[in-house]
């Protein structure tokens, strides 16, 4: 009796190992049978607020109550640490600190690579034969990664300039050329010009994206450091980016001291 | 001061010479080069999935210059004559040889142009001579009388000094210069890179670092209420082309040179057709319908060509965009000299 009911929790779990591994068999694929992203997809963390644990806490500006709150949540850096130099520390606590008035998001400023990805914004992968396009929803920011013979970035710019390669099911992206002018968050997490990123982009199954990043910059970090989330496909009915070009709604910000006559 | 005066005369003179170089011709045939016939059956390169295959990065670089509505005096005549052609060959050889030769000429008005290298150029005389095609005068048609009183109120915000932001172009604020502006050739940012996957086209251009993501698979346009910039996409194949229909726009942006020119109403519609010509080029072509605006539809229509060596950089426009502080600024500088 025991043995019978072993055996078919047995041939169950057996059952259910093979349903996913025909799951992952199944995950959207190109002709050429690499898996294809293509499609509109979102984090659902609260990384932007914060990349680290945190918990809820009164925003900046108390007339908007608790719609301007930050809300708490997980981190998404491995072993949650992240391993930043002394002098580097200080200054990522400076930038909390003054967060909204140091942010480059705020002024709607290109967020750079891996910000981008876990912005409260879908983002868009159109993947190509040659090159695969990532069009991100905030700033209407994006970049194409480049399929063929790496190529070394010219200079370096807000978005970075991106390598891909196959590693099995995995796509593989190796961003360099980035300047030190984004952030990773809107705690102040920061680096500098000599930030390197590898981004992996798997599928857990045909609607998850598992995205990890390693994060590289000796100049900030002692050491190279994780940070990993997943992807999640946007099955809302015709589901597409809707234009956020923030800029207008910075300008007050930057240029509202030059007008004839400011606004009180 | 006077010395200025013969510069200017001498300016004068010379662009008055231009368009008797350029008109002075008897409207003779001319090789109809631009009007290659589009294929019907589709026998170039294919996507994997069987679509016609458009990627890559493409220019509108050889039709800088060409001008928006043709001058009046060449009428209907569509191409350039052997010796227009000639000409222009002759001027772009000049310019090629001062672009490599100098960093910024010494007479070069530094403090307003960047040096000349700088701006992109065309590699070969363009095939029109207006970058409307239809109506067949190549001219713009005719404003209706809503449109040209937002002409007029527009031009009266544009002549003064600026009292902020909203009283400068997309363009200046770094915004954008929407659909046909980000497209049409100017001094640079002239690039277009497609990528496609099954079931999407996307559409990315360098300045202002737009993504236009168009699907292919029927769906229905956004709700009325979603009016944007850059508008709402809706691609499908007929035969070798892609037709890109895109409604929903706001009411902000114009079709003139990067999107400059009288704004639109939100009822605009434009149809844009990829058709690829051969390996190195595509034809492009918009016709631009607003009964509000215009008095009948037309169409813009030129090549874009592949390169060797072009590709789309990062235009970073909003994050360097030190011009809009420093027009206003000048402004109020200027109101405060004059109190």
């Amino acid at each position: 009796m025991f043995r019978a009911l072993a055996v078919l929790i047995l041939s169950l779990a057996a059952n259910s190992a093979f349903g996913q591994a025909a799951q992952a068999q199944r995950i959207p694929r190109l002709p050429n049978g690499k898996p294809n992203f293509t499609g509109l997809w979102q984090s659902m963390t609260t990384a932007n607020w914060d990349i680290q644990d945190h918990i809820a806490q009164p925003g900046p500006f108390f007339q908007l109550g608790a719609v301007g709150a930050i809300p708490g949540g997980q981190g998404i850096v491995e072993g949650g640490e992240i391993p930043y130099r002394p002098e580097a520390l200080a200054k990522k606590r400076e930038n909390k600190a003054n967060w909204w008035k140091l942010d480059p998001e705020v002024k709607c400023y290109m967020p750079g690579v891996p910000r981008a990805t876990y912005m409260p914004y879908p983002l868009q992968i159109v993947q190509g034969t040659n090159n695969i396009a990532i069009a991100y929803e905030y700033a209407t920011s994006n970049r194409v990664v480049n399929m063929g013979k790496p190529t070394e970035a010219p200079t370096d710019t807000w978005m970075g300039w991106s390598n891909g390669r196959w590693e099995a099911d995995t796509l593989v992206v190796d961003v360099t050329g980035m300047n030190d002018q984004t952030w990773f968050d809107r705690a102040g997490n920061f680096h500098s010009e000599m930030l390197h990123v590898v981004e992996r982009y798997s599928f857990r199954n045909p609607d998850v994206i598992n995205y990890e990043a390693t994060i590289e910059d000796p100049m900030v970090f002692t050491r190279p450091w994780k940070i990993g989330l997943p992807l999640y496909r946007r099955l809302d009915k015709n589901a597409q980016l809707t234009e956020f070009k923030c800029v207008e709604f910075a300008e007050e910000l930057l240029y509202g001291d030059l007008r004839r006559q400011p606004k009180k | 001061m006077m010395r200025n005066r013969v510069f200017a005369s001498l300016e004068m003179a010379i662009l008055a010479l231009v368009p008797i170089a350029i008109l002075g011709q008897a409207p003779k045939p001319a090789p109809k080069a631009a009007s290659k016939a589009t294929p019907k059956i589709w026998t170039g390169p294919k996507t994997p999935w069987g679509d016609p295959d458009l990627q890559g990065t493409w220019t509108s670089d050889d039709y800088i210059g060409v001008p928006m509505q043709r001058p009046t005096q060449v009428g209907t005549r569509e191409a350039p004559t052997d010796e227009e052609i000639a000409q222009r060959q002759a001027q772009l050889q000049k310019q090629a040889e001062t672009d490599s030769q100098e960093f910024v000429a010494e007479n070069a008005k530094a403090a307003v142009n960047p040096p000349g290298h700088w701006g992109e150029r065309a590699r070969r005389p363009p095939r029109q001579t207006s970058l409307i095609v239809d109506p067949p005068d190549g001219r713009m048609p005719a404003l209706t009388p809503e449109a040209q009183q937002r002409q007029a109120e527009l031009q009266k915000v544009r002549q003064g000094n600026p009292g902020g932001p909203e009283d400068r172009s997309l363009y200046d604020r770094c915004i954008t210069r929407g659909v046909t502006g980000s497209i049409f050739p100017v001094i640079y940012g002239n690039g277009t890179e497609i990528v496609q996957s099954p079931g999407f086209v996307t559409i990315l251009t360098e300045m202002i670092h737009e993504a236009r993501i168009v699907p292919l698979d029927g769906r229905p346009h956004a709700g009325k209420d979603i009016r944007t910039y850059m508008g709402d996409p809706r691609g499908h194949w007929e035969g070798a082309t892609l037709v890109v229909e895109t409604t929903n726009f706001t009411n902000k942006t114009g079709i003139g040179l990067n999107g400059g020119g009288v704004t639109h109403t939100e009822a605009l519609k434009l149809v844009e057709r990829f058709t690829r010509l051969d390996a190195s080029t595509i034809k492009y072509e918009v016709t631009i319908d607003d009964p509000q605006t215009y008095t009948r539809p037309w169409t813009v229509s030129f090549p874009i060509t592949q390169e060797p060596g072009y590709r789309n950089f990062e235009y970073a426009c909003h994050e360097g965009n030190y011009a809009l502080h420093n027009i206003l600024s000048a402004a109020r500088a200027d109101e405060a000299n004059k109190k």
